[in-house]
Parts: structure tokens; C-alpha cells; sequence
């Protein structure tokens, strides 16, 4: 079977269990049943799916995935996301816009908290839609800088996808995580910017409004007792990773022991609160490693298949720019998350896009920068994208279209975060040089 | 009589659920002291790394019969829900079927390496020594719970999609 033939086999099944409703952990799970049959041994070497998946899920650097799921779970289920909300909302006072601003500060401060794009955008979505619609602002405006900053959680770390992608393509987890601070701040600032220029171009889309006089002193109080506190969770987690105290998989767990003391501290840590943490980590981080056990088999195939060697081959062949070929990664990927969660994309692209890139001398982490970017991204294109439709649920009388447009400006925000990545690999690459 | 094989069942993924639970407790837990011996000059445990593993496997397979009952299993449902009903229904049993058939597979391969780990007498010698089976209990009785739990949707007892929970409400 040519590598093609065998490519579009395995993609092909995968897609079409998919397609006919079948769960993505199981749609993996009978691509590599039949691919065993296809191109290796059948029966008599079934057993190494089973042997494979208990090889990588015994894997010491999966361990953020369960601890970063409960710390962002305890963070929301203590009150301690309420808290942080409320001390930022004090800090802007009567600012045009200031809910479109209170969004980005928030989603950016929960991003290095929580690890989940999807609790971010619920969070953010469920606390402010319905203020900013009581306060007269467009859907757009109410919309599109939830959908934007609810994406930030996938580069700034803690970022889980950052963990099950350097686990997925061989590379350093903490050098990825420490490699998505810069950019993660940065794609802030330009949301920020983004906002300030719809603003200008449209004040009416998001009317001031009096709130009540916040003195100094109590902002300061705010800052103090609500907001600086929480500087002990990011310092648990990316400080000690950078500092070499921990390791990427122990900071996590200091990450969930920081809101721990927190949420002692402010007396909010309940029995009902870690009940239900505990139950949201069996339930995002089983669902993960379910998907993710069948990703060795599955990479094993494609090489096996000749696919991923033959598609390198054929790429490579080419005369033309490492950038095309980047280029072309990227466009797969956005096209991939019209349809695909970013869990499977990785897992279907990871095996055979980080052998293409290394080959055309692009760095690893570099490359998984542009990764996570491109499936923050393709988690707002429609038709498909998982936020659009946790936004459409939560926003009355709106439309996909109407969601999706939202989106757009943020949308050319990350590809101009891409752009300046390419252009300037030192952004994503500086931190983690700096780490022993 | 279909009721109360489905009750037992319930159970049984529960009880899975919140030995899971209990294992990312006792996993953070476990890191925090052993970090925390390490940097005040102690020496750390030596069966971290093999416990921390092993127990990474443990939660995987303790979570997975709950995910399907609860339908935590991720599926994209948007394509399949523009199809006639009949036609749906029809994909769904398949869904079960396939899914069913696919845990059988790896229950029963999950047992061939629990039993020759057990007939070998093989031992994981990582800091501590650990009986090879330990490595595949938590395979076969998660594969086949949660192969259980798909039959149970076979059954006709629920639906795994959303765009059906009205319809078999009304039914039950």
C-alpha cells in the first residue's frame, strides 16, 4: 500500500468514526484495532495496543493533567475566581468599556490558574455576558473578548493541552510551559489593543456607566487582600519550575496546594468544594487520558504505515520555503479544529507535523508554540469551534454568525501573535533558554 | 432484572469513581511530601516515581465506565444529528455495538497479560518492589465495566446523545 493510500486509510477511519457519532477514544481505538490487522500482525500482536497504552499512560509527565484539572477546579469551586474577579472590577472604575477590559485582565489572571479554555470561557461567560447585556453592550462587544481571552488558558501556563503535546511529541514539558508566558501576555496586550480600537471606532457598543466610587484606599485594600494573594499559586507553579525547585509534573501539584492555603486562608475551602473538584478531575482528565492511550499505537501505524515517513518525504522534496510548509501546517490545523477537539488534532498531527518541523530545522518548542496557537485559534472558527458553541448556549437571541463575527478581530489578533512568533522566535524561545 | 444488573453496575463505576477520586488525593499528596523531604535535605521516598505511575494508570481506568454513564465521552454529534431519525437510531446501536465489541477485545487481551503476569511471577523492581500483575489489574475491570456500560445503552436503557435525552425520557 502506498504511504498515501495508507495516510488517507487511518485518517480516514478516524474521521469517519467520528463523523457516524462514535466517542473519539473509541474512534482511535478501532483505527488501531483494524491498522493492527492492516499492517501488522492481527491477533497475535493485539495485546501491544493494550501493553502500548499502559506504557505511556504509566509516564511520570502526565501527572499535571489530573493536578492542573483540580487546581482550576478548586479555584472556581472555593470562590477564589469570585474574589479575584471582584478586586480587578474595583481597579477599573468608570472606564469605557470597562467590562470588555475586566474580561481580558480576568481571563489572562484565571489563564495562569486554571488550565482549561473551556472553564475559562464558561467562567468568563457566565459572570459578564449577562452584565454587559444589562448594561447595553453589542453582542459583539459582549462576545468577542470572552471567545478571545476564554483561548489565552491554552498558551499561558498552566496550560494542559501545553503538557499532553510536549508528552504527545517527545519534547521538555516545563520549557513548553515556561515558553507560552511571554506570548500568552502578549496576545493579552494586543486583545486589549483590539478593544480599545473597536472602541474607537464605535463607543456605543460598549456605553459607560456609573459605578459605585471605589477610594483608594479600599482598591489598595482590594488589591492587597483579594488579588496579591494569588501571586502565591503562579510562584508555586512557574516560579518553582523555573527556579528548578520542582519539576514540571511536581509544580502542579504545588499549584494545587497553593489554592489550597488560599482557600483555607479565606476560610472558603469546603468538603462539598473538594467533592466536586475532585469529581471534575475524573471527569476532564479521565476523558483525556482515554484519548490519549491510543495515541502510541496510533503513531506507531502511521511510521509503520509508511505515512508519516512518505508525507516527510514528499514535503520535504519540495523546493520551496520551510515557511510554505509551516504555513501549510497551520492551515491543516485551523481546518482540523473546524470539526476535530484540539485533544484529537494533537494526537493526529503531533506524530507526523514535529518530525516535518525538526526536519526543517524549525525548534521544538518553538514549533509547539505555534501549535497551541493554531488550536486556540481553530476553537473559534466556525463551523465547528468548541467556544462557540459553549458562547452560543450562554448568550439569548444570538446566531452562530453573529458569534463566529465576534470572534474575527480576535481572531486576526492571534495570527498577528503568530506572525510576530515567526518573525521573531526569541518571544516564545527566551524563557525557557533561560532555564538550566 | 435489567434494572438491577444496571443498579449493581452504577455502583460498581462509582465505587471506580471514587477510588480515582481517592488516588489523585493520595497522588498529590504523596508529591508534596516527597518534594518537600527532598528540599529540606531528607532523602525523598524511593517508591515515588513507580507509585506516582502506576497510579496515573489506576485513575485512567477507574474513571472510564463513569465517563460513559455520565456520557463524558467526547462525540461530535452535529453531523449525525442532521440525519433522519430512524437512520440515527440505527448509527447509534451501531455506536454501542461497535464500542462494546471493541471492549470486549481489550478486556479479554488485558486479561491474557494479567494472567501471564501472574503465572510468571514477575516483579517491577523500580524502588520498590511491585508484582508485574498490579501493572494490569486496573485494565481488565475497567475495559469491562465500561464495556458494560455501553451494553446498557445497547439495552436500550439510555441514550449516549443529546439530540435523543427527550425522546428516551419520554420512553422510560
Amino acid at each position: 500500500m502506498e504511504w498515501y493510500e495508507a495516510g488517507a486509510l487511518l485518517l480516514g477511519m478516524i474521521i469517519a468514526g467520528m463523523a457516524i457519532g462514535l466517542p473519539v477514544a473509541f474512534s482511535f481505538l478501532l483505527t488501531n484495532v483494524i491498522g493492527i490487522f492492516v499492517f501488522s500482525g492481527g491477533w497475535p500482536v493485539m495485546s501491544r495496543i493494550v501493553q502500548d497504552a499502559t506504557n505511556l499512560l504509566t509516564t511520570f509527565t502526565l501527572l499535571p493533567i489530573p493536578m492542573f484539572i483540580l487546581m482550576g477546579a478548586l479555584f472556581f469551586q472555593t470562590g477564589l475566581a469570585a474574589r479575584v474577579f471582584d478586586a480587578l472590577d474595583k481597579l477599573l472604575g468608570r472606564l469605557p468599556g470597562r467590562l470588555c477590559f475586566l474580561t481580558v485582565m480576568g481571563g489572562s489572571l484565571f489563564s495562569t490558574l486554571t488550565g482549561s479554555s473551556m472553564a475559562n470561557t464558561a467562567m468568563l461567560g457566565s459572570l459578564l455576558v449577562p452584565e454587559m447585556q444589562r448594561r447595553g453592550y453589542s453582542n459583539r462587544m459582549a462576545m468577542g473578548p470572552i471567545l478571545g481571552t476564554g483561548g489565552l488558558a491554552m498558551i499561558i501556563p498552566p496550560s494542559n493541552l501545553a503538557v499532553l503535546l510536549a508528552s504527545v511529541a517527545n519534547i521538555d514539558v516545563g520549557r513548553l510551559l515556561v515558553a507560552g508566558l511571554i506570548p500568552g501576555f502578549l496576545l493579552a496586550g494586543l486583545y486589549v489593543a483590539m478593544i480599545s480600537l473597536q472602541l474607537w471606532r464605535n463607543p456605543a457598543s460598549a456605553p459607560s456607566y456609573d459605578v459605585p466610587r471605589t477610594t483608594a484606599a479600599e482598591k489598595i485594600r482590594s488589591i492587597c487582600v483579594n488579588l496579591l494573594p494569588m501571586a502565591l499559586i503562579v510562584v508555586m507553579v512557574v516560579g518553582f519550575i523555573i527556579l528548578g525547585i520542582t519539576t514540571p509534573s511536581e509544580a502542579a501539584c504545588f499549584g494545587v496546594l497553593g489554592v489550597i492555603i488560599l482557600a483555607t486562608a479565606f476560610r472558603c475551602l469546603s468538603r462539598v468544594a473538594i467533592r466536586e473538584s475532585l469529581l471534575s478531575t475524573i471527569k476532564t482528565g479521565g476523558m483525556v487520558f482515554f484519548i490519549l492511550m491510543n495515541s502510541t499505537v496510533f503513531s506507531q501505524l502511521l511510521a509503520m504505515s509508511g505515512a508519516s515517513g512518505g508525507l516527510i518525504g514528499w514535503a520535504t522534496a519540495f523546493q520551496v520555503s520551510p515557511f510554505i510548509i509551516l504555513a501549510a501546517m497551520f492551515v491543516i490545523l485551523i481546518a482540523l479544529g473546524m470539526f476535530m477537539d484540539p485533544v484529537s488534532m494533537i494526537l493526529i498531527t503531533a506524530p507526523i507535523f514535529f518530525p516535518l518541523a525538526v526536519s526543517f530545522g524549525f525548534d521544538p518548542i518553538w514549533f509547539a508554540i505555534i501549535v497551541l496557537m493554531s488550536l486556540e485559534m481553530s476553537q473559534t472558527t466556525p463551523p465547528f469551534g468548541l467556544l462557540l458553541y459553549i458562547m452560543l448556549g450562554m448568550v439569548r437571541k444570538t446566531t452562530l454568525f453573529e458569534v463566529a463575527s465576534a470572534a474575527a478581530p480576535f481572531l486576526l489578533c492571534d495570527l498577528i501573535l503568530v506572525m510576530l512568533l515567526v518573525a521573531f522566535p526569541t518571544l516564545a524561545l527566551y524563557l525557557p533558554r533561560l532555564m538550566t | 432484572m435489567l434494572a438491577t444488573a444496571d443498579r449493581a453496575l452504577a455502583r460498581a463505576s462509582m465505587a471506580l469513581v471514587w477510588s480515582g477520586c481517592a488516588i489523585v488525593a493520595a497522588l498529590f499528596m504523596l508529591i508534596i511530601v516527597d518534594v518537600t523531604l527532598r528540599s529540606l535535605g531528607f532523602r525523598p521516598f524511593a517508591f515515588t516515581l513507580a507509585v506516582v505511575e502506576y497510579g496515573l494508570l489506576y485513575f485512567a481506568m477507574c474513571s472510564a465506565p463513569y465517563l460513559v454513564r455520565i456520557r463524558g465521552h467526547v462525540v461530535i454529534e452535529a453531523i449525525v444529528a442532521q440525519l433522519p431519525n430512524l437512520l440515527r437510531q440505527v448509527l447509534a446501536k451501531l455506536v454501542y455495538l461497535v464500542c462494546f465489541v471493541l471492549c470486549a477485545i481489550m478486556t479479554w487481551y488485558s486479561l491474557e497479560l494479567l494472567s501471564g503476569a501472574i503465572v510468571r511471577g514477575a516483579v517491577d523492581v523500580r524502588g520498590i518492589n511491585m508484582p508485574f500483575w498490579l501493572l494490569y489489574l486496573p485494565l481488565p475491570i475497567g475495559f469491562g465495566l465500561t464495556g458494560l456500560e455501553f451494553l446498557r445503552y445497547l439495552f436500550g436503557l439510555a441514550s449516549y446523545y443529546t439530540y435523543d435525552l427527550g425522546e428516551i425520557k419520554d420512553n422510560m
